[in-house]
């Protein structure tokens, strides 16, 4: 099923993308983006924060679709509800869930399926991402790969305007990046379910099992755990950004 | 046959429900043209007349600043809840022709606020002659250019002037200042458009633009014979 | 060399804490310097490359519990190939639990992992902090990665993991920050703000606060500048 994925991370796909730069806008008044080279540094560092929050997500709600409709329901919730815990910047989460509907706009239409339907509420695009997946037949696999890619693609676009940039060479610098791209999007398919399975504090803490030791990995993360890798940086552009009244992009 | 997954749901793919002249809810009207032909003037104008029989909002498409939507609110023909300013990304054309995802959300956005709403007007930002509106944003679409340009604008055509559904030449009190001919400027639109209406106005002379305004409400009045 | 420190804090009689138990094996002491207050204490050089150390702490319903370092951590590089320390904070609250240790000094050639995963009950209250210097003077940077989980029954609220120095994959120039700090705080709203390299976010009853910088003083008082959480009073005993 390549072409649904070409389809799916093809930015021509009308699903709001173009009106958001990813943080690039604000980086080019900061003057941390003015170049080729400055470029490639601003989308290597979105693409393995971000962008691997992303594909994670994106991942692990593509591999809730086979469930039964009750189960996905709930697993979608909370992946969505995952994606917010990894997104605090206001602006960002309202740029991501208004990439989400907007790809639940015509995702519902150019793949039409039931699971649309179990789909929380103007979703995290990443959440919608992989819905989108499962609905046009691809795997957690293809989910990542759009999310990566679309994580770079976006404001590597809206730099090129912004700066009126060479598009061949905003294309190399995309290529150049094709590699990385990947690693981020395999990296996703280490996490299992995606979600802790870990239980709530229960009501009485106090008790000496109340903390569960829990299994870690090497890094003394959960495995359970989905990509949470953040850039402090990008968060404060997307609210510098969002309190401008001068901009040419949504975020 | 189509996989099974098309037919969960669905009888017809193409079967499109927001499809021109089968959408419910408020008219949806677009304002195109060239910058400063006067698209947010008649959109105030449009305000002014039709505010007081029709419940109506207003997208502006600003290409950097929100100057449009601010200009609205400053002269107060609207209240602020019946405005809102989309971003464009540097790209005011695909904003309301090949990705119209933004202005379909400030769209739905003033349809959830005004239930009751009859009209919304889609002003673009300003754009060149080649600039359209999707008909998956809008009904119908007005396409608006001066005399200021000279007189030669409807003779090059492009898909605004010739396909719009109404083009209003605008400014026609600067025609003697601009030396444009407003009898050529008639006679190449209509050469063009095919029978489709050209209006000739001064939002200057006539701040109610009231031919607009009788255009907009037997738009309305059609529509809603067609859906009856 | 394997850590781990457990503390359970308990609303006593006369809305008192109690604290059933304050125990510590291995590289940390843990000694009660207040009516609601631990402080922990390194009895050897580190942590090393290597080390593993977990800190537990429960905090019942009605219970507070403030957790003080009283020196800073200074990370070294185990000999040869030498593998991240650990640091794993895994609290349990009900009640109150303020978590401000000294700063973190990771030397040129170390890796340092801090974990911080809070489960919260509805009405619990949290305040953690993070002081991270890359480096001591004049030395080259050392590696930190911090990751912060907090969940509010059951809910994840705040979920990130920043990589700092050479093979972060973030930490590129022109932005290489040597110099870290954040506190998180559930409990009292506060609005977002931005300042210099400074940014606070909002979080449903909380908020997150980050700086960054080349140095950790004034990184710090960036981070002052955005707001502060109030102290947690010790309770009179
Ligand atoms: N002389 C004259 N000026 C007009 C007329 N209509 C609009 N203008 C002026 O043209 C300028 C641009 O108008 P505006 O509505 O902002 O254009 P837009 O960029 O298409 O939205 C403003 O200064 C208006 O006052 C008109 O009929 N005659
Ligand atoms: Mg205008």
């Amino acid at each position: 099923m390549t072409a649904a994925l070409l389809a799916l991370a093809d930015s021509r796909l009308p699903a709001g993308g173009h009106t958001h730069s990813g943080g690039v806008e604000q980086a080019i008044v900061a003057g941390l983006v003015h170049d080729p080279r400055s470029l490639e540094v601003f989308l290597r560092r979105r693409l393995v924060t971000s962008g691997a929050v992303a594909a994670g997500a994106a991942a692990a709600a593509a591999r809730e679709g086979g469930g039964a409709p009750a189960d996905r329901r709930a697993g979608w919730a909370r992946i969505d509800a995952e994606t917010d815990a990894r997104t605090p910047s206001p602006a960002l989460r309202r740029a991501s869930r208004q990439q989400g509907r907007g790809l639940v706009r015509v995702g519902r239409r150019a793949w039409p399926a039931a699971v649309w339907d179990d789909l929380p509420d103007r979703p995290h695009h990443p959440l919608a991402l992989g819905v989108a997946a499962v609905a046009a037949g691809l795997g957690p696999d293809d989910a990542a790969r759009a999310a990566a890619y679309l994580a770079v693609t976006g404001p590597a676009t809206a730099a090129q305007r912004l700066l009126a940039m060479d598009p061949i060479t905003v294309a190399t610098v995309t290529a150049r990046l094709g590699d990385e791209v990947d690693r981020v999007a395999a990296a996703t398919s280490t996490t299992s379910t995606g979600i802790s399975s870990r239980t709530p504090p229960g009501t009485s803490p106090g008790t000496s099992t109340g903390v569960s030791t829990g299994t870690t990995d090497g890094d003394g993360r959960d495995p359970d755990w989905l990509p949470a890798d953040t850039d402090p940086l990008l968060d404060l552009l997307a609210e510098v950004h969002a309190d401008r009244g001068d901009r040419y992009f949504a975020s | 046959m189509p996989p099974d997954h098309l037919l969960d749901d669905y009888v017809d793919p193409y079967d499109d429900p927001a499809a021109r002249g089968r959408r419910h809810g408020p008219l949806r009207v677009g304002l195109g043209g060239p910058v400063g032909s006067g698209k947010t003037a008649l959109a105030a104008a449009l305000c002014r007349t039709l505010g007081a029989e029709l419940d109506l909002a207003v997208v502006t498409n600003d290409i950097y600043t929100t100057e449009d939507a601010d200009f609205l609110r400053r002269h107060a023909v609207l209240p602020d809840d019946r405005i809102e300013a989309v971003q464009t990304g540097c790209c005011p054309h695909t904003a309301i022709r090949d990705d119209i995802t933004a202005n379909l959300d400030a769209v739905e956005l003033l349809e959830a606020r005004h239930p009751g709403l009859e009209l919304v007007l889609v002003e673009s930002g300003g754009d060149n002659l080649t600039a359209s509106f999707s008909y998956g944003l809008v009904d119908v679409q007005v396409f608006v250019v001066d005399v200021a340009g000279g007189d030669k604008v409807p003779r090059k055509g492009g898909p605004g002037v010739t396909a719009s559904d109404l083009l209003v030449v605008n400014k026609t009190d600067l025609a003697p200042l601009v030396g444009a001919d407003l009898d050529v400027m008639r006679r190449d639109a209509a050469a063009v458009r095919g029978g489709k209406p050209t209006l000739l106005i001064s939002l200057r002379e006539d701040p109610a633009a009231t031919e607009v305004a009788a255009w907009v409400r037997q738009q309305l009045r059609s529509r809603a014979a067609q859906h009856a | 060399m394997r850590t781990l420190v457990e503390v359970v804090a308990r609303p006593g009689p006369g809305g008192r804490t109690v604290l059933p138990v304050v125990r510590a094996s291995g590289q940390l002491a843990v000694r009660r310097t207040g009516p609601t207050t631990v402080h922990l204490v390194a009895t050897a050089f580190g942590p090393l490359g290597g080390d593993d150390a977990e800190v537990r702490l429960v905090v019942e319903a009605g219970a507070r519990l403030i957790v003080r370092t009283v020196a800073a951590a200074v990370v070294l590089p185990a000999r040869g190939e030498s593998p991240p320390s650990l640091q794993r904070i895994r609290a349990e609250v009900a009640g109150v639990l303020d978590v401000r240790p000294e700063p973190t000094v990771v030397t040129a050639g170390a890796h340092h992992r801090a974990v911080l995963h809070a489960q919260l009950t509805e009405d619990a209250e949290l305040t953690a902090t993070e002081q991270v210097q890359l480096g001591r003077s004049g030395e080259q940077p050392g590696r930190w990665t911090g990751t912060t989980r907090i969940e509010r029954a059951g809910v994840p609220l705040l979920h990130t993991t920043v990589g700092l120095g050479p093979g972060a994959a973030a930490w590129l120039p022109p932005v290489a920050p040597q110099a870290y700090a954040s506190t998180v705080h559930l409990g009292s709203t506060a609005g977002r703000a931005t300042g210099d390299d400074a940014v606070r976010l909002p979080l449903d009853r909380g908020w997150v606060a980050t700086a960054w910088g080349e140095r950790l003083t004034p990184t710090l008082a960036r981070l002052a500048l955005l707001g502060q959480p109030a102290p947690v009073e010790e309770a009179l005993s």
